[in-house]
C-alpha cells in the first residue's frame, strides 16, 4: 500500500497523525494546518535558524598560525632598533633569515633577474623577482615600468625623456617572505610552510595547485608553474642559502642593493646595514610583517 | 507486543546504514592513516623532507670565489677597483661547464681545458664562459639610463667617446682604448 | 590610467578561472534549493508541498558535481584528496573536504529515507533487474512498518533541521574563503559569506521555479498556482536581501573611498560595465524585480503569473551568475600593484574552457533527468491536463 509521505501538522487534535501518516483510511483523523499561528510560528523559526546559521558562517576561524613576535612597529624601523624590536629567532640559537633591497642604489642592470631565472629554472612569462621603475615626472604624474630581463643599459630600448623627470628609481622586488604570511594561512593542505629559519617554502610533493595562495599573497610574488603545476615563489635560494652561499639574485647584484644574512646574528652585514638607516616594508598597513625591508622606499610603491 | 523488538525491527533499515557509514568512515581513516607522508609533523605542520629535498638542488651559479681558485691573478688585479664587486658571471658567462671540465681536469693532472667561446652578442643566451671587449658588456651598466642614482659612474655613450676623443668611436672595442676590464679606473 | 599602468608580472594570469566562477554557483543552488525544501520540511509551508521532493533532488544532484569544477580546475588533481589528509585549520579552503563530505552524506540520508516507501514498493514489486536494483537501494529491508515510518519523518525533519546550517555553511564557507582575502579589496569584506548566501537561496528558488515549470510543462500537467505564487514571493524577497546587500557593499566602497578605490571604480566603468551593469543590475535585478513585482499580486490571472515567473527564474539565475562571475573573475582583472588591469582568456577547449564549464553545468541537469525517471518526484493525485498552463 502506498503512503502518501506528509509531514508532522501543528494540529494538536490529530493524535494518530504524530508520526505523520495521513493515509486516505476515512477513520483517521485529517491532517489539517492552522494557518493564522503558522505564519507567526514561521517568523519565529525562521528568524532563530537563519540567526544560528548566520552565526555559524561567522564562526572565528584560527587566526594566523605565525610564530612571529610582536608586529606593532614592525612598518617603520628606526635605526638602531632593528635587532631589539623585530622579531630576530625562532627559538633559541636558530638561524633565522632577512634581507634588505637598497633603494638607493639599485642600477637597474638586470643581473639579479637572469641569476635567479638560471638559478632557479623560472620559466618564461612568470617571475620570482623582478625589478620595477618609477619615474616621477616634473608635471607630477609617476610612471612605473618594468626593467627588461638583461637591463635597459645596452638594450636599445627606447627611455624616457631625461628632461622631463624630476627623479626616478628602481625597486627590485621578490618574495618578502612575511612572518605573518598569508599564503601560510590560507594553504589547504600545509604545502605552503615555514621552515625553521623563517624561509617561506612550498613542497613540491603536497601542494595540489589550488592558487589560493596566489590569491591571498598581497605582493603577487606566487604564481602557478606550468612545468611542475605547483605553486612557486622565490625561495630566498633555499638550496644556497643552507649551504652558506648566497641567494643567486644577492650573489650577481654588482652594486650591493640587495643584502641578505641572518637576523639572529647581531653582527651580521645585515644587521649593520639595518641599523644604519631607517627602513620600511611593503604594504605595511596589511599586517604580513614582512623579513625583506627596503631602504629608500616611497609611498607610491605598492 | 514486544516493544524493544518493535524497536529494533522498525529501525533496521538504519541500523544496516549506520553500519555502512561507520565501515566507510573506518576504512577512510585507515586510508588516511597511510597516505600521511612519514616526516609529517617532525618540525611543525607540514612534511619535514621537502625542506631537505629542497636544499639538495644543485647551485648553478658559481661564486667569484670558485673562478678565482684558479684565476688568481684577476684578485690582484681587481683589489682596489670597485670592479671587485661585479661578478664574473656579468661578463664570462656562467661558466658552469667550463668549471667543471677545469675540476675534473685538475683531480685528474691532464690540463686540456675546453676554449672559452667568443660572446654571440644576445645578452639572452647566457652561454657557457664567453670572453669579451664588447661595448655592450660595459653599457649594460654604464650607460646613462633614467632611474639610476646619482652616485653611479654613468655615461652618455655618444657624448663620453666625444669628450675623451676616442679614436674608433665606431668599433665595438671602444671602451677598452683606455679602460681595462677588471680595473677600469684610470 | 595611462602613464602610470603596470601590472606585476604574475598578475598577468588570471588563476582562478570560470571553474572556480561555477563552484560556488552549483553550491549556491544546492543551498537554495535545500532551503525550499526544508520550508516545506521544517517550516510546514505546505502549498510548496508539490516541489519539495523535487527541491531535495535538485539539491541531491547539483551536490553530486561539486566537486567537479574543482578537480578540473586543480593543477594536481591527483593529490586532491591532500585536503582531508593533512588539513590546515585556519585555511578556509581545507573546510571544504569535511563539510562537502558531511553535506552529502546528510542530503543522501534525507533524500533515501523520503523516498524509501516508493523504494521499498518498487522494490516489491517490480520483476527482474529493475526491481533488484530497488531492492539494493533499500538495503534489504522491505517493509516500511508504521513504527519505521514515524521515525523516518522524524529523521527527515532533524536533517532538515541540521541541514539548513550546513547548507549555510557549505555555502557561507565559499563566501568567507573570498571575504577573508586582505590582499585583494574586491573581496575583502566581512559580508561576503551573508551575500552568497542571500544570492545562493535566491538563485536556489530561481532554479527551483524554472524547473518545477519545465517539468510541468513536459508532463502536460498543470502547474500547482498557489506553490509557483509561493515560490515567486520568496524568490522576489531573496532576490531583494540579496541586491540590497551587493548594493550595500558596493556603497560602502564608494563611499568611504579608500586607498584602492579608484582602481575598483575603473574596474567597474570599464571591465565590468557589461557584466556587472547590464547583465547583475540591468537584466538579473531589475527585471525580474519589476517583474516578481507583477506576478506576485493576486490579481494577476494564472498564466501570466506563471510566465512572469519563469522569465524571472531565468533571469535570476543569470544574476547570480554574473555576480558569481563579477566577483571572482572581476577580483583578478586588475593587478596587485593597483596600476593596471589584464584580461581574462576564455577558450572554448581545455579542463577549463567553455567546453567543460557547459558540462559542469549539464551534468546535474542530466542527473535530475535520470533521477526523475527513478524517483517517484510527483504526487499520484495531480491532475492532467491538455492544454498545461
Amino acid at each position: 500500500m502506498t503512503h502518501e509521505l506528509n509531514i508532522i501538522t501543528n494540529n494538536p487534535e490529530s493524535e494518530t497523525c504524530q508520526g505523520n501518516c495521513c493515509c486516505s483510511n476515512p477513520q483517521e483523523k485529517e491532517c489539517g494546518s492552522h494557518e493564522s499561528n503558522s505564519r507567526r510560528e514561521f517568523l519565529q523559526t525562521a528568524s532563530t535558524v537563519i540567526l544560528g546559521s548566520m552565526s555559524l558562517t561567522l564562526l572565528p576561524m584560527p587566526v594566523t598560525n605565525s610564530t612571529a613576535g610582536n608586529a606593532d612597529d614592525a612598518g617603520d624601523q628606526e635605526p638602531g632598533t632593528a635587532t631589539s624590536e623585530e622579531k630576530t629567532s625562532n627559538n633559541d640559537g636558530q638561524v633565522w633569515f632577512g634581507f634588505l633591497v637598497d633603494i638607493e642604489k639599485c642600477i637597474g642592470a638586470g643581473k639579479c633577474l637572469t641569476a635567479c631565472r638560471i638559478e632557479n629554472n623560472v620559466p618564461a612569462g612568470y617571475a620570482r623577482t623582478w625589478v620595477e621603475r618609477y619615474v616621477h615626472l616634473k608635471d607630477g604624474s609617476v610612471r612605473v615600468d618594468k626593467v627588461p630581463e638583461q637591463g635597459y643599459a645596452g638594450s636599445n630600448l627606447p627611455d624616457v625623456d631625461a628632461e622631463l623627470v624630476e627623479r626616478a628609481y628602481f625597486v627590485p622586488k621578490l618574495c618578502n617572505h612575511c612572518s605573518d604570511a598569508p599564503c601560510n594561512q590560507v594553504c589547504p593542505v600545509h604545502a605552503s610552510i615555514t621552515s625553521p629559519e623563517g624561509v617561506e617554502l612550498v613542497d613540491p610533493e603536497r601542494c595540489i595547485g589550488c592558487a589560493y595562495c596566489v590569491q591571498a599573497c598581497p605582493y603577487g610574488v606566487r604564481f602557478i608553474n606550468p612545468e611542475t603545476n605547483n605553486a612557486d615563489k622565490c625561495t630566498w635560494c633555499y638550496h644556497r642559502i643552507m649551504r652558506k652561499e648566497q641567494p643567486a639574485c644577492v650573489e650577481s647584484c654588482p652594486v650591493g642593493a640587495r643584502v641578505f644574512g641572518r637576523l639572529d646574528d647581531p653582527n651580521s652585514e645585515l644587521n649593520l646595514r639595518l641599523a644604519e638607516v631607517p627602513t620600511h616594508v611593503l604594504k605595511d598597513q596589511l599586517g604580513t610583517n614582512p623579513k625583506l625591508r627596503y631602504v629608500g622606499l616611497s609611498g607610491e610603491v605598492k | 507486543m514486544n516493544p524493544q523488538g518493535d524497536f529494533s525491527r522498525d529501525t533496521r533499515h538504519l541500523q544496516i546504514l549506520l553500519v555502512l557509514i561507520v565501515l566507510v568512515g573506518v576504512v577512510a581513516l585507515f586510508i588516511r592513516s597511510k597516505m600521511i607522508p612519514l616526516s609529517y609533523g617532525q618540525l611543525g605542520a607540514y612534511r619535514a623532507e621537502a625542506l631537505n629535498e629542497i636544499a639538495a638542488h644543485p647551485s648553478k651559479l658559481q661564486s667569484d670565489a670558485t673562478c678565482l681558485q684558479c684565476h688568481e691573478d684577476v684578485q690582484e688585479e681587481r683589489a682596489d677597483s670597485p670592479h671587485v664587486a661585479v661578478h664574473c658571471m656579468h661578463c664570462h658567462g656562467i661558466g658552469e661547464n667550463h668549471v667543471a671540465q677545469a675540476r675534473s681536469a685538475a683531480k685528474s693532472q691532464e690540463l686540456v681545458v675546453s676554449p672559452a667561446e667568443e660572446w654571440d652578442g644576445d645578452f639572452a643566451t647566457m652561454i657557457d664562459l664567453f670572453i669579451t671587449e664588447d661595448r655592450a658588456t660595459c653599457l649594460a651598466c654604464h650607460q646613462k639610463v633614467v632611474g639610476m642614482p646619482d652616485t653611479f659612474r654613468k655615461i652618455n655613450v655618444k657624448e663620453h667617446l666625444e669628450e675623451q676623443e676616442a679614436d674608433d668611436v665606431g668599433s665595438a672595442n671602444v671602451c677598452f682604448e683606455c679602460h681595462s676590464g677588471h680595473s677600469p679606473g684610470l | 590610467m595611462g602613464a602610470a599602468e603596470f601590472v606585476f608580472p604574475n598578475d598577468h594570469h588570471v588563476a582562478w578561472s570560470i571553474m572556480i566562477v561555477l563552484y560556488p554557483y552549483i553550491t549556491g543552488l544546492v543551498a537554495g534549493a535545500f532551503i525550499v525544501s526544508a520550508l516545506y520540511h521544517v517550516f510546514e509551508r505546505e502549498v510548496l508541498q508539490p516541489v519539495a521532493k523535487l527541491a531535495l533532488v535538485t539539491a541531491l544532484c547539483f551536490c553530486a558535481f561539486a566537486t567537479l569544477p574543482l578537480l578540473l580546475h586543480l593543477h594536481h588533481p591527483e593529490r586532491a584528496f591532500n585536503i582531508m589528509f593533512t588539513p590546515n585549520a585556519t585555511s578556509a579552503m581545507a573546510g571544504f573536504g569535511f563539510i562537502y563530505s558531511f553535506y552529502m552524506l546528510l542530503l543522501l540520508m534525507e533524500v533515501w529515507l523520503v523516498f524509501r516507501p516508493e523504494l521499498v514498493d518498487r522494490g516489491n514489486s517490480l520483476p527482474g533487474l529493475p526491481g533488484a536494483f530497488y531492492r539494493c537501494l533499500t538495503l534489504g529491508v522491505t517493509k516500511v512498518t508504521r513504527g519505521s515510518a514515524m521515525i523516518d519523518s522524524w529523521l527527515i525533519r532533524a536533517l532538515a533541521i541540521l541541514g539548513i546550517p550546513a547548507a549555510c555553511v557549505l555555502h557561507g564557507y565559499v563566501g568567507f574563503l573570498f571575504g577573508a582575502v586582505k590582499a585583494n579589496p574586491w573581496w575583502s569584506t566581512a559580508l561576503m559569506p551573508v551575500i552568497f548566501l542571500a544570492s545562493a537561496v535566491a538563485s536556489g528558488i530561481a532554479a527551483l521555479l524554472v524547473l518545477y515549470l519545465w517539468f510541468c510543462w513536459r508532463r502536460k500537467i498543470t502547474a500547482d498556482a498557489d506553490c509557483v505564487r509561493e515560490l515567486s514571493r520568496y524568490l522576489w524577497i531573496a532576490l531583494i536581501v540579496a541586491v540590497s546587500l551587493e548594493g550595500l557593499e558596493l556603497l560602502h566602497m564608494a563611499y568611504e573611498s579608500g586607498p584602492e578605490w579608484h582602481v575598483l571604480q575603473t574596474l567597474l566603468t570599464t571591465k565590468l560595465s557589461v557584466s556587472y551593469g547590464l547583465f547583475q543590475v540591468l537584466i538579473g535585478s531589475v527585471c525580474p524585480f519589476v517583474l516578481l513585482c507583477i506576478a506576485t499580486r493576486p490579481q494577476v490571472p494564472v498564466a501570466l503569473m506563471k510566465k512572469l515567473s519563469v522569465i524571472s527564474g531565468l533571469l535570476v539565475l543569470i544574476q547570480v551568475f554574473s555576480m558569481r562571475w563579477n566577483v571572482v573573475i572581476g577580483g583578478q582583472l586588475f593587478s596587485k600593484s593597483f596600476r593596471g588591469f589584464v584580461e581574462y582568456q576564455l577558450p572554448w577547449e581545455g579542463r577549463e574552457g567553455l567546453f567543460a564549464a557547459g558540462c559542469v553545468l549539464v551534468l546535474p541537469l542530466l542527473a535530475l533527468e535520470l533521477l526523475s525517471r527513478i524517483l517517484p518526484l510527483w504526487n499520484e493525485t495531480e491532475r492532467l491536463d491538455q492544454a498545461g498552463e
